[in-house]
């Protein structure tokens, strides 16, 4: 079995598993833990956002669809966004460099992997501590960048935890190009970035399109980022679920449905536009 | 026309390719042959400009292009893998070095000229992944000829196709080269291949130039062991030169005359190594043998039947190892003694 440039050994099975599993149950099991904790909890939560104390059934979602709740709703998805395309660029151009450049790939792989074994909030104590008026790195350059609790904080915060999650799909399909395919463009007469546009990029697409959904999709679910890193002004979704979550319930739980459905249509309307089990599959 | 002149490669402390020089005629095809590892595809490769040579230099049509990027050689690629755009169609894939080269003339009847020539027509709009292994070679073909490029190069281009279809691609690509007449460098180590198709096969080893010269000319006139041993079969006596008139050599139970036209200077040195081509062997049962100068008893080792003749292996009493053909319908036996005769023109020196 292959994954990307890694084969997987054949593991076979052991001993006592033969004739004790069969494929329904491990099936069942796979479904039943869904069922129990994703699915269940879902349905708790739709059935909490309805309204049954008398007068309209979908009350809550008045509230959910207006004012600042929306405004948050739209915050979060532009966020997303942003973080998304600063991700792909900057992904893209340091997946590309360890494809082509970079003379020790895997050392620059764990490199990239390496901050994924820090927890996500010490990064962003990290990321504060760093824009810190009174931290040690505003004081060496004698001035305060002004980003600690804007807008710009949060996405520096981020992008700077979601990275790896866009190089390495990037990665993995900037690789798996053929060298001989770029020496043909070449020698057809293309200069580089005309390669790159032409032959590299499309033949990565499906790298760029599966970096975009993690991105995006982790991105839009922060709470840590506009708790620590933003202001007032920047909360998230997950921040005003949470607050919410303590005096009104059922606010909470519709707001819940509602950014889930919303990620859900954008990722049916994404999936229009790319194919996305063909790509997943690609990588 | 392609000159090169000293090229040299060193990967590290590694010396890839030694000073290498040679020179193709316009219109001329010319093959480097070579074991793997013998630095023939990295040669290609530093007159396509894709390796850098560390010295040495490319002369395309008299222009030096040692230092041009290789988007600017005007070189035509075909590679081992046929490389082909995955993601554009034929079509695209032949349009991509018109546009890039900005070749004169309508693109379009250009495109549908060359597809013509590879009988390709009906594939102008599919993709590469649609096609057999064989179309996607002619394609990468006729995507390397398109825009005329100074010159052909082709990497292993027949890699991977089955025998059947490479003898006859083999025939195409020597009938489209001449049709065009582009000067061609080509590399492989299929020694039939390259005496097949080439006007001048340039033989390497060990990152060094062996010999260059029309096809026949290496085969009948070896200038290197290596050269002899490695194109076609032989086998090999070594020895001293016993006398001068007529000439002759002792090899260790031998004695082997030589042609009496034979350049002396060539009996030169104290150990001289003789070939004799399997094809100048005549073999006849030992009762028969006469007593005809370079008649050898020895030991059928070895039969392999091939079909339209058997190869045999005779061991003689000195343990060498000749290798002669024998008649398909005669019926040869490990263990049969044979006597095995060979014209002293038929010995080659080196």
């Amino acid at each position: 079995m292959k994954f990307g440039a890694v084969t997987l050994p054949d593991v076979s099975v052991p001993e006592w598993v033969r004739g004790r599993s069969s494929p329904k149950l491990l099936v069942g099991l796979g479904l039943g833990w869904l069922t129990l904790f994703f699915i269940a909890p879902v349905i708790v939560l739709f059935v909490e956002s309805l309204n049954f104390g008398g007068g309209d059934l979908f009350a809550n979602y008045r509230d959910a669809l207006s004012g600042v709740y929306l405004e948050t709703l739209g915050r979060t998805l532009y966020y997303a966004l942003i973080t998304t395309v600063v991700c792909l660029v900057l992904g893209y151009t340091i997946a590309y460099f360890i494809a082509f450049k970079a003379k020790r790939q895997f050392a620059m792989l764990a490199l990239v992997l390496l901050p994924l074994w820090i927890a996500i909030i010490i990064r962003y104590f990290g990321v504060s501590l760093f824009f810190l008026p009174t931290g040690p790195v505003q004081q060496l350059f004698g001035t305060d960048f002004g980003v600690l609790f804007t807008t710009r904080g949060v996405v520096i915060g981020l992008v700077s935890a979601l990275l790896p999650f866009a190089i390495l799909p990037m990665y993995n399909s900037i690789q798996s190009i053929d060298d001989e395919l770029i020496y043909a463009s070449e020698v057809l007469g293309a200069t580089p970035l005309y390669t790159l546009r032409t032959v590299i990029i499309p033949l990565s697409l499906s790298g760029v399109v599966a970096a975009a959904l993690f991105v995006y999709i982790l991105a839009a679910g922060s709470y840590l980022a506009p708790a620590l890193l933003g202001g007032p002004a920047d909360f998230m979704m997950a921040n005003v679920i949470e607050q919410s979550f303590t005096y009104d319930l059922d606010l909470a739980a519709t707001m819940s449905v509602v950014f889930t459905v919303t990620l859900l249509i954008l990722i049916g309307l994404f999936n229009h536009y790319a194919n996305i089990s063909e790509v997943l599959s690609d990588l | 026309m392609l000159e090169v002149k000293n090229l040299t490669k060193y990967y590290d402390d590694l010396l890839a390719v030694d000073d290498v020089s040679f020179r193709i005629e316009e219109g001329e095809f010319a093959t480097l042959l070579g074991p793997s590892g013998c630095g023939k595809s990295t040669t290609l490769h530093m007159i396509a400009g894709l390796v850098e040579a560390t010295s040495g230099t490319v002369h395309l049509r008299g222009n030096d292009v040692s230092d041009t990027e290789p988007y600017n050689r005007n070189i035509g690629l075909v590679f081992q893998h046929s490389a082909l755009f995955p993601h554009m169609t034929v079509k695209e894939n032949l349009r991509y070095g018109l546009k890039m080269q900005e070749f004169d003339g309508d693109h379009d009847d250009q495109i549908a000229k060359y597809l013509e020539m590879v009988q390709m027509t009906d594939h102008a709009d599919h993709k590469p992944g649609e096609l057999s292994g064989g179309q996607q070679r002619r394609i990468s073909f006729a995507r390397a000829l398109v825009y005329e490029p100074d010159i052909l190069l082709l990497d292993e281009p027949l890699t991977g196709l089955d025998r059947v279809l490479r003898e006859e691609m083999r025939n195409e690509i020597r009938e489209i080269q001449q049709e065009v007449d582009v000067t061609t460098l080509s590399v492989t180590h299929d020694q039939s291949e390259a005496l097949s198709m080439s006007d001048k096969v340039i033989v390497m080893n060990e990152g060094r130039k062996e010999q260059a010269g029309a096809p026949q000319e290496l085969y009948e006139e070896p200038e290197t062991q290596f050269v002899a041993e490695f194109l076609g079969q032989s086998t090999k006596f070594e020895g001293k030169v016993a006398a001068n008139d007529p000439p002759m050599v002792r090899a260790s139970n031998q004695e082997i005359q030589l042609a009496s036209d034979i350049d002396t200077d060539r009996l030169d040195g104290d150990s001289l190594s003789l070939y004799v081509r399997p094809e100048k062997i005549n073999i006849s049962t030992a009762e028969k043998a006469n007593g005809t100068s370079n008649t050898f008893v020895g030991t059928v080792s070895h039969v392999e039947y091939l079909g339209h003749r058997a190869e045999l292996e005779v061991t003689l009493d000195d343990e060498t190892t000749v290798t002669a053909f024998g008649n398909a319908t005669e019926e040869y036996a490990v263990g049969d003694e044979i006597a095995v005769q060979f014209d002293p023109e038929g010995v080659t020196i080196v």
